[in-house]
């Protein structure tokens, strides 16, 4: 994590892409989407069928935070024809990008968010709530200063209005909620101890059967310059 | 990260054996007349007090002097209330004297732009340099019942009377006009305040400071009135070494996020919901209103804590006996259905109408209330009791009073609230110290308030040394 950030600061990042972001995520032990980044069409179909059909294609940059009014997120790609169309239509969008990223398509209908921003009084906060496109318009959020506990993580997983939404929903099994837990101290943790990170957003968190992963993120940096 | 804390104690603000008031003048409308006026006339402060101003001339039989060099005898607290642009120099010459703590009243400072920031800036220079402890600026003072100390400007003749009833509240408040209605509103309480002290634009000492104060001194109960939170972090490792009450009352709900924040978690991020979250963190019990400062800590200082959410209502009125259920749901206690034992019981006893929860009973003597209240409070399945008689004999006075005692039998709260007009709870409430809420709504909110510092007590924790753990 801290040769990411460290590269990142250098190279006068705002942000880190999609790739780093999920890579600074994963080492406090949260569970994220298999992906790798190709550099070509006949690479990207070669990690396509690694990964497994469908996939998602994403253009990966720490300039691209909203990705998909940028043209540059291509879903449920089920062929080899598919993937390399989607290569070069998001190449084609004109945007510096370190590659494109090959991801393979988590299956869940619950979306959850977490997040970290700092309060000019508290520092590091931690963000647990609804995810998906209408986050911001459900606002259906809790908030936990960091670093937490474990019990202050259960206590903000309860305080979300549609909480029910963790218990046994529609067939699919409750939410594994140690999981859920690790990932909330986690992102504290980073909050905590990591200044030079100033904010995070993991969404959607997609529960896959009953597991927290991540599907996208963006870490914003505190860059001086 | 970490929080130091400067070693000189706060207890001079509060006991000082002599205080020199500078900016008292015989001229009218002199706001430092009027605390000279208050130690010497209204509460007999024991120390010495003296004057500083432009005459050099005494003032309310103070003596007075032009300069705080002049002063002969040492003094432990000055207190400045004169213009702003004044104040550094002022502040100086008490370092150079050798007073180290200072009230400053004045206002003028960093609440009023640049220049009052830069004023502010050169008085903490000053109180870096000497090592002083600095009070305010642009505050109301201090408040002490037992060391009957007081250098709040403007008090009136009727201060005296919240003197002559100390109790266990410990207020600190940002802002004097609360305090102004805290102490009126406490002279028809159970208990007076215990300290009170105005933080102003707190240049020095802050609120986790006197928090950290007010756990070692007489104080039972700290209630806070607060605008904004200088160190939230200092703020909530105080509050987790506390575990006295902590009640705070915030304005500034309303504040939003960061509108320029790249990130979604950080345009959602209100001040407001970082504070309600550090405040459950913290183990402190969130206010939602001025007037719960002066109506909820009754229900701490009188009663035992309430130990779960079962609560038997017990009122003479059905009509209050649902109004409480409505309110107990929307405040998260349960109003169980009682056990047989306790039914069976109340079935013996003639005159009542419902032997479930609420219970419910019709005009009955003395000792059916005293009946009941054994009953409930001795149930095993029951926390607490929400007592709701009107007092329509005069008996149901004395009956209340010995719950009281019982309730400290059984480790037990009891919330009460009479159905009669406010003018007559307050009366009752002042003439016999029992602790009666305004409304059935307050009573209500005051068991869950307790609940809520039950709760507290088993959390709290300090995660900072799981980290500075790890990071060693």
């Amino acid at each position: 994590m801290q040769e990411i950030i460290k590269k990142a600061l250098e190279r006068g990042q705002r942000a880190l892409s999609e790739y780093d972001s999920k890579k600074v995520i994963e080492s406090v032990g949260i569970p994220v989407t298999r992906e790798k980044l190709a550099c070509s069409g006949d690479e990207a179909v070669v990690l396509a069928e690694e990964i497994g059909y469908p996939v998602a294609m994403k253009g990966c940059s720490d300039k691209a935070a909203h990705k998909t009014e940028m043209g540059l997120v291509k879903l449920k790609l089920t062929t080899a024809d598919e993937v390399r169309k989607a290569y070069d239509e998001i190449v084609g969008k004109g945007v510096e990008l370190d590659g494109v990223l090959v991801q393979e398509m988590v299956k869940g209908d619950r979306e959850f968010v977490i997040g970290l921003s700092r309060d000019p009084q508290f520092g590091p906060c931690v963000m647990f709530g609804i995810g998906g496109i209408f986050t911001e318009v459900i606002k259906d959020v809790s908030f936990r200063v960091a670093p937490l506990t474990e019990l202050d993580a259960e206590e903000m997983i309860d305080e979300i209005r549609m909480k029910k939404l963790l218990g046994e929903f529609r067939g699919s099994p409750a939410v594994d909620r140690k999981q859920l837990v690790k990932a909330l101290v986690g992102i504290g943790d980073i909050g905590y101890k990591h200044n030079e990170i100033a904010e995070i957003d993991i969404n959607p968190l997609i529960i896959a059967g009953s597991s927290p992963v991540v599907v996208d993120a963006l870490v914003v940096l505190n860059n001086p310059n | 990260m970490n929080v130091t804390l400067k070693e000189s104690s706060l207890e001079k603000f509060f006991n000082p054996s002599s205080v020199v008031i500078i900016g008292a003048s015989n001229a009218p409308f002199n706001l430092g007349a009027t605390i000279c006026k208050c130690l010497k006339e209204y509460i007999s402060y024991r120390g010495t007090v003296y004057a500083i101003n432009r005459a050099g001339e005494a003032v309310c039989g103070c003596d007075g002097f032009t300069s705080v060099h002049d002063l002969t005898e040492p003094v432990e607290l000055a207190v400045i209330i004169t213009p702003a642009r004044v104040v550094p120099q002022f502040v100086r010459d008490c370092g150079a004297k050798g007073i180290q703590h200072i009230v400053i009243e004045s206002s003028g400072f960093s609440e009023q732009g640049d220049e009052g920031k830069r004023l502010q800036s050169e008085i903490d220079e000053a109180a870096r340099q000497y090592g002083m402890r600095i009070l305010g600026p642009n505050c109301l003072g201090v408040l002490d019942i037992q060391s009957r100390f007081c250098c709040f400007y403007g008090a009136y003749p009727e201060i005296v009377e919240v003197f002559d009833k100390p109790g266990g509240v410990s207020y600190i408040i940002q802002s004097g006009g609360v305090g102004v209605l805290l102490l009126e509103s406490l002279m028809t309480d159970v208990q007076g305040p215990h300290k009170m002290v105005s933080i102003g634009n707190k240049s020095d000492v802050d609120e986790a400071d006197l928090i950290e104060y007010f756990n070692r001194d007489g104080t039972q109960v700290i209630a806070i009135y607060l605008e904004h939170v200088g160190n939230g972090e200092k703020l909530m490792s105080m509050a987790r070494r506390v575990s006295k009450p902590i009640l705070v009352f915030k304005s500034g709900r309303t504040a939003e996020g960061t509108a320029a924040a790249l990130s979604h978690t950080a345009g959602m991020a209100s001040n407001d919901a970082v504070f309600e979250s550090a405040c459950r963190q913290a183990g402190i019990i969130r206010l939602r209103s001025v007037g719960e400062l002066h109506s909820m800590p009754k229900m701490l200082t009188e009663m035992p804590l309430l130990r779960g959410n079962r609560i038997a209502v017990f009122t003479n009125s059905g009509a209050f006996g649902s109004i409480s259920a409505d309110l107990m749901v929307e405040a998260g206690l349960a109003l169980p259905r009682l056990g047989a034992a306790s039914r069976e019981l109340l079935a013996k006893i003639g005159g009542v109408f419902n032997i479930n929860n609420p219970v419910d009973i019709g005009p009955a003597p003395p000792q059916t209330y005293l009946d009941i209240f054994e009953i409930l409070l001795s149930d095993k399945e029951i926390d607490g009791l929400l007592l709701m008689s009107s007092i329509w004999r005069e008996f149901i006075i004395d009956v209340m009073k010995e719950l009281v005692e019982m309730c400290k039998r059984y480790d037990k709260p009891a919330a009460i609230y009479t159905p009669n007009s406010v003018a007559r709870i307050l009366s009752v409430r002042k003439e016999f110290g029992l602790p009666l809420f305004d409304t059935a709504e307050e009573a209500v909110r005051a068991l869950a308030v307790s609940h809520e510092q039950f709760r507290y007590h088993r959390k709290k924790e300090n995660p900072y040394a799981r980290n500075h753990q790890e990071s060693a």
